[in-house]
């Protein structure tokens, strides 16, 4: 297991001389780690005991104000805010919205990264530049500029409609619709994608390439034989922040999705304030965490394996 | 670099149409949405404003609440970033430079911390928000955004630390550079673009950051993005497509500065875990 820890140091030496030993790695890495342990440990902490019915110390206030609250009937608590959320109708269709949107999501943003980067890599160029430079505008714009901006670009009134209905085509209005969600998914998701994408292959040495092409290889053999293998730790990195980002967005399906059903991380905000029923709620939370925390052990197991690789070459 | 494939048989129409397609994607509604900044009106289905103004623009900066919106993200954002710094870089550079016991579990700790749902965390941080008096304060909000710079400013520079070749500064040691010295011409040096690349996204993710600003800033403090929840429901779409503008300002400043170093990798690389 120690393996697994090391940095990549040439000498593959944990310390260099003069510096300190673990008890300061530890000291120095306690300030982040205590802001992350109060400020999200401890609330997270403190919402699930409110979700299995806890309401007292700190849940009293928010069990006195909420509405359909249950209060433990054994001593871990109960399930009763569970049942509610899991039998309500509606949590079904916001949850299968929620999981179709970001599976579609991340396969587009997946396909659009990797085509991109594979055009980089093997043939390169000024249009790759164009098309990478491109992909990376979403970083800087602020989410709620993006939503708002897709928002009005596929509203009824929008820039597609109105375009098309000069050529004579009724272009469907696609704000407030699911589609607009995968739009302003993919939209704001492709930069990070491209980012980890393209320098996974751009590491990929050369000589395998040539190699492979002078022994006959076609190009298509050639992406999936080696590159696509040797690029996996960051396409699997690049898939599993970009479902987990999808999974619990707030502001695109807020600005762009239909009333109902929309997806859990805009249900979650509903039933918190609108609906006042906070510990159905955290329930939701806790659901989209779950399937989160799904995905994060791919991520942790692909980079640790990927780490265990490099260390044996 | 060598280009393997620069004949590979692809129809030059079809990529030319690929880049098109994706700029009016990315760019398109960035666009029509800048255009109504200055649009008189606009009805559908005209291909042109009825004309063009500048009042949406004095309508922005005359507007008082809009003016302290804008004056609190530059004030906050910066704030922010510079507690980050403080708090995590040491811990970066623990994590990229030494071998502690719990090193692998601090970064996966931050990790999954960041895969709970932020909205499901807001929720729940109300209770020890109104236990600490922490509501509607400024210190309340430049909490709520630190939370979300912590993974950018420990992940990215360790990596950046990590990258460091020791036996340059070993050998600055044997040349007789003292330690702090060795340290700030080299370590820091070669770090720095991979703390830049984390100064720009903390930037970014403090500056995006609205709905937990929302929770916990109003209706005492409003952020830019948390003025622009209100301001699209509320008012015209120019004054939103002007404000958009101004939000936008601070981030493409940013584009150009850290480019380079985003692209060249150092983002990417901060995101393996070794």
């Amino acid at each position: 297991m120690i393996s697994l820890l090391r940095n990549k140091n040439e000498e593959g030496s944990f310390t260099t001389k003069g510096e300190g030993p673990s008890l300061l790695g530890l000291g120095l890495s306690l300030p982040p780690l205590l802001i992350v342990l109060v400020f999200v440990g401890l609330p997270i902490f403190i919402g699930l005991t409110f979700s299995l019915g806890f309401t007292t110390g700190p849940n009293r206030v928010i069990a006195i104000i909420g509405q359909q609250i249950h209060k433990k009937n054994h001593w871990w608590g109960t399930f009763g805010a569970y049942n509610d959320v899991i039998h309500d109708s509606r949590f079904l269709g916001d949850l299968s919205l929620t999981i179709v949107v970001t599976v579609l999501s991340t396969t587009l943003v997946l396909l659009l990264a990797l085509s991109i980067g594979l055009y980089q890599r093997l043939i390169g160029g000024r249009k790759a530049a164009v098309l990478v430079t491109l992909s990376i505008v979403p970083l800087f714009v602020p989410v709620v500029i993006s939503a708002w901006a897709i928002h009005t670009f596929y509203s009824g009134d929008g820039f597609m409609r109105t375009l098309f209905s000069h050529m004579g085509i009724n272009f469907p209005t696609l704000t407030s619709t699911p589609s607009a969600i995968v739009i302003g998914t993919v939209w704001t998701s492709l930069p990070f994608a491209i980012l980890m994408i393209s320098s996974g292959l751009q590491a990929i040495p050369d000589a395998l390439i040539e190699s492979a092409k002078d022994c006959g290889a076609s190009a298509f053999r050639i992406v999936v034989n080696i590159l696509i293998p040797l690029a996996k730790t960051p396409i699997i990195i690049a898939a599993s922040f970009t479902s987990i980002g999808i999974l619990g967005s707030f502001t695109i399906p807020f600005f762009l999705g239909p009333n109902q059903p929309t997806m859990l991380g805009v249900e979650i905000s509903n039933f918190f304030g609108s609906y006042n029923r906070p510990q159905q709620s955290l329930v939701m939370a806790f659901i989209v965490f779950a399937i989160a925390s799904g995905i994060a052990v791919a991520y942790v197991r692909s980079n640790i394996k990927s780490a265990r690789e490099s260390d044996r070459l | 670099m060598v280009k393997a494939f620069k004949s590979l048989n692809l129809s030059r129409i079809g990529v030319n149409l690929f880049i098109g397609l994706l700029a009016v994607f990315i760019l398109g509604p960035l666009f029509w949405l800048g255009l109504h900044a200055f649009a008189v009106d606009w009805h559908y289905p005209n291909l042109y404003p009825s004309g063009f103004t500048m009042r949406w623009w004095s309508k922005v900066f005359l507007d008082s609440a809009l003016a302290t919106a804008i004056k609190n993200s530059l004030v906050i954002s910066p704030i922010v970033v510079l507690i980050s710094m403080v708090i995590c870089l040491p811990a970066a550079y623990a994590a990229g430079r030494m071998n502690f016991f719990g090193r692998k579990a601090f970064m996966i700790g931050l990790f999954s911390a960041n895969s709970f749902p932020k909205i499901g965390l807001f929720a729940a941080i109300a209770t020890l928000y109104y236990a600490l008096n922490l509501m509607e304060t400024f210190a309340g909000v430049v909490i709520i955004q630190l939370l979300g710079t912590i993974i950018y400013m420990t992940w990215i520079p360790a990596a950046a630390f990590a990258a460091v070749p020791k036996n340059l500064e070993e050998a600055a040691r044997d040349a007789g550079a003292s330690k702090f010295t060795v340290f700030r011409t080299i370590t820091l040096r070669l770090a720095m673009p991979g703390i830049l690349v984390a100064i720009v996204m903390s930037f970014l993710a403090s500056f995006d950051e609205a709905q937990g600003t929302y929770l916990v800033g109003a209706p005492g403090i409003f952020t830019m993005p948390t003025e622009m929840y209100s301001l699209v429901q509320n008012y015209p779409i120019q004054v939103a497509a002007v404000f958009s503008i101004l939000l936008a300002i601070p981030s493409v400043l940013l584009l150009g500065l850290a480019r380079k170093h985003i692209m060249g990798g150092q983002l990417a690389e901060g995101f393996q875990l070794k």
